[in-house]
């Protein structure tokens, strides 16, 4: 694993574990933040929504009353006993102690001539009020109520005018009433910093003043933004000329058809909504920060973790060709005595023949006959026959215990199987086994190593050498084919087998069924390591005493990659 | 001292042949055979008084022979032949009843150095068989009778 897998591993545990935990926490913020949205629009508009309705309530109420008070009074009192010196005043002292908002009081006739006044203004007695706009309304309904005005008092005033129709006459009962009881009322309502409230006439005009600009008797800019219904509270929000949002609630006062309007900045009123997904933000920005460096760091660790696991893996890999490479030539060392023993027990024999014909001619007890001579040359013969032969076993132990320098070279099949088979038939006579080679002709040469497939091809053979023994027409079986694009090569025997619970085992490390201390477990489980360093396969098929095969499938050539470090 | 009747058995022809010349010149009466049945066959046919065993051998091996030769014939002294060092089937043959063991490669006089002290051992334990008898005899008698009877068995 190069840095590259190095990276590509981090970036995996990286994205499988952030990425699933990341996107539900967006989600579950992402849902919050909406509820909590969705909630908090509800909750301003209904507030606003009771604020407009309690508060047009008190107003509708205390207009109401007016008018009752001002109807109880033309409906119980005549034309001509209202038009009397000091009658009037003194219902208008009547009125003031229960309103402190009636200012004055006068009656009209039906020509709209002002007949009597009780109030400041006594002056306005016997002026014609006939073309006033009021005089004009009054004639179409029994009630009117103006809008809000300054007058020459310069205090913000209107009229209530209520008609009385008697058996002879019609005549008109106006009182003017100090707006200051709604303007307060109204100018008190305050939600937030922002929040404030303000009534308005069907046509936009202030009927009281707005906090935030606007005064009395000036037409809202805005006016044409409220909606607005006979009776119903509406609530919506909208961008008023100066370009602030604001979030409205607006309600129409039954006698006048002013509109309550009250409002609230949609910057303040979100405000916590704002807080709160700023928050949200921050800790997800800071959090996912941490975590990410919390990830990477863990990533990099666990990454690099397994980078030298991999590593150590390679490691024990070759250790565990070493080790199996020493348990196999401490197990061979004995056979290989045996092997050169032999020869050099016959060398022992011809060279003490040799020495006694030469010693007896030395001695002069017996001439040297031509037979003796002809016995010399075939022993010494005999003697370099041995040698060569020692000679053969050497070469092959110093092949098998040579360090496994990686080296790729061209492998012709069928000699190099041979040639390993030689190393074993011998031994494999001994224990009166046959071998029989049989390989594919015209095969052509692959690439691989061959001091290691001499190592794997040994076992195998030694294996099988071993659950032959004492076994009856004892035979191993050698083929080598080509398989598309690899190369099988089967090494089969008919000997003891193994048993299927073993079969699974066994090319694990340290199995073994030898008795302790004759049988490492390393032969198989190097053999596989091997095979599959060069790229191949290894598979074993075995029935319990009809025998076992043991199949090595090799790359036809083994990659760049492995060419350039094998192990 | 009479003529020492050898039989040798190894699967090295080569080294049979040999060494078969070289104890004949010293007066050695050999016989040679390169496997176990062979030699158990020569057994049979002649007297021998030593044998000297190859421990690794196709077919038979070694300590089988042993076995079988100390079987049927427990006065023949066999030497263990051993090609290597492993120690096992060396004491696997002492225990099984040979003379001793020699390590191959042995130079020949050191061979026959060894098979006569088995040979010496053997002639020390018919010397005692006989002797023993002779005891016997003197001894009781009629035992003859009845010993000999328990070899007609």
């Amino acid at each position: 694993m190069g840095s590259e897998g190095f990276r590509r591993t981090r970036r995996m545990i990286l994205g499988r574990v952030l990425l699933a935990p990341f996107v539900v926490v967006l989600l579950v913020c992402g849902t919050l933040v909406y509820h909590f949205a969705a909630n908090l629009h509800y909750q301003l508009g209904a507030k606003l929504v009771r604020i407009v309705d309690g508060h047009r309530r008190i107003i509708e109420q205390f207009l109401e009353e007016r008018t009752a008070d001002l109807q109880f009074i033309a409906a119980s009192s005549r034309f001509e006993d209202l038009t009397r010196e000091g009658q009037l005043n003194r219902i208008l002292g009547h009125l003031q102690q229960g309103s402190q908002a009636f200012l004055d009081l006068g009656v009209f006739d039906d020509k709209g001539n002002h007949v009597a006044y009780a109030g400041p203004y006594s002056d306005l007695v016997g002026r014609n009020y006939s073309q006033t706009k009021w005089f004009l309304e009054i004639r179409e309904k029994p009630v009117y109520i103006s809008d809000v005005f300054l007058g020459f008092r310069k205090i913000p005033h209107f009229v209530i005018v209520v008609r009385q129709e008697s058996r002879d006459r019609t005549w008109f009962l106006r009182a003017t009433i100090d707006s200051l009881f709604f303007n307060d009322l109204v100018g008190s309502i305050r939600v937030g910093k922002t929040g404030e409230a303000y009534l308005i006439n069907p046509d936009g005009v202030f009927e009281t003043p707005r906090r935030s600009g606007g005064d009395l008797m000036e037409v809202d800019p805005d006016h044409s933004l409220y909606r607005s219904d006979e009776r119903e509270i509406l609530s919506f929000s909208a961008k008023d000329k100066a370009g602030s949002r604001y979030l409205y609630a607006t309600g129409r006062l039954r006698q006048t058809g002013w509109i309550l309007v009250v409002r609230h900045e949609t910057g303040e009123a979100y405000a916590p909504l704002v807080r709160a997904v700023g928050t949200a933000v921050a800790l997800i920005v800071v959090g996912g920060g941490i975590f990410v460096f919390i990830g990477f760091v863990l990533a990099s660790g666990l990454a690099n973790r397994l980078r030298i696991a991999d590593l150590e893996k390679r490691e024990m890999g070759t250790q565990l060709i070493m080790a199996g490479k020493l348990a196999e030539v401490g197990e061979m060392s004995s056979g290989v005595a045996h092997e050169i023993n032999n020869p050099l027990q016959v060398m022992k024999s011809e060279y003490t023949l040799i020495r006694e014909i030469l010693k007896d001619a030395e001695t002069g007890r017996n001439a040297l006959t031509p037979e003796d001579l002809r016995q010399v040359l075939d022993s010494v013969d005999q003697i370099n026959v041995q040698i060569d032969r020692c000679k053969q076993i050497t070469q092959g132990l110093l092949k098998f215990a040579r360090k496994s320098e990686p080296s790729i070279q061209p492998i012709g099949l069928p000699s190099f199987i041979h040639e390993v088979v030689g190393m074993v038939e011998h031994r494999a006579l001994l224990d009166n086994i046959r071998i029989v080679e049989k390989s594919e002709q015209g095969m052509e040469p692959i690439e691989s190593d061959p001091a290691q497939l001499q190592q794997v091809f040994l076992n195998l053979l030694n294996n099988a050498i071993h659950a032959l023994r004492n076994r009856d027409n004892a035979e191993i079986r050698i083929t080598a084919e080509k398989e598309e694009d690899q190369l099988a090569i089967s090494i089969g025997d008919n000997g003891c087998g193994i048993p299927p619970e073993n079969l699974e085992k066994i090319f694990m490390p340290f199995f073994t069924t030898k008795p302790v201390g004759q049988g490492t477990g390393l032969g198989l489980s190097t053999c596989y390591g091997i095979v599959q360093r060069l790229g191949g396969k290894m598979s074993v098929s075995s029935e319990l005493n009809v025998g076992s095969v043991f199949t090595v499938y090799l790359p036809l050539k083994v990659e760049a990659e492995r060419k350039a470090n094998p192990l | 001292m009479s003529r020492m009747r050898l039989l040798l058995v190894d699967d090295e022809e080569r080294f049979l042949a040999t060494t078969r010349i070289l104890l004949e010149k010293r007066g050695v009466e050999t016989a040679t055979a390169t496997n176990g049945s062979d030699a158990l066959k020569v057994l049979e046919e002649r007297p021998v008084d030593v044998v000297i065993l190859d421990v690794k051998m196709p077919g038979m091996d070694g300590v089988e022979v042993l076995r079988r030769i100390k079987q049927k014939y427990p006065l023949v002294e066999v030497v263990m032949l051993t090609g290597h060092a492993s120690v096992e089937s060396a004491v696997e043959g002492l225990k099984l009843g040979a003379f001793d063991y020699v390590m191959k490669p042995i130079d020949i006089p050191d061979l026959l150095a060894k098979a006569e002290d088995a040979l010496s051992k053997k002639q020390t334990m018919e010397d005692k068989i006989r002797r023993a008898k002779i005891e016997k005899i003197i001894s009781h008698p009629m035992a003859v009778f009845g010993k000999d009877a328990e070899e007609e068995e």
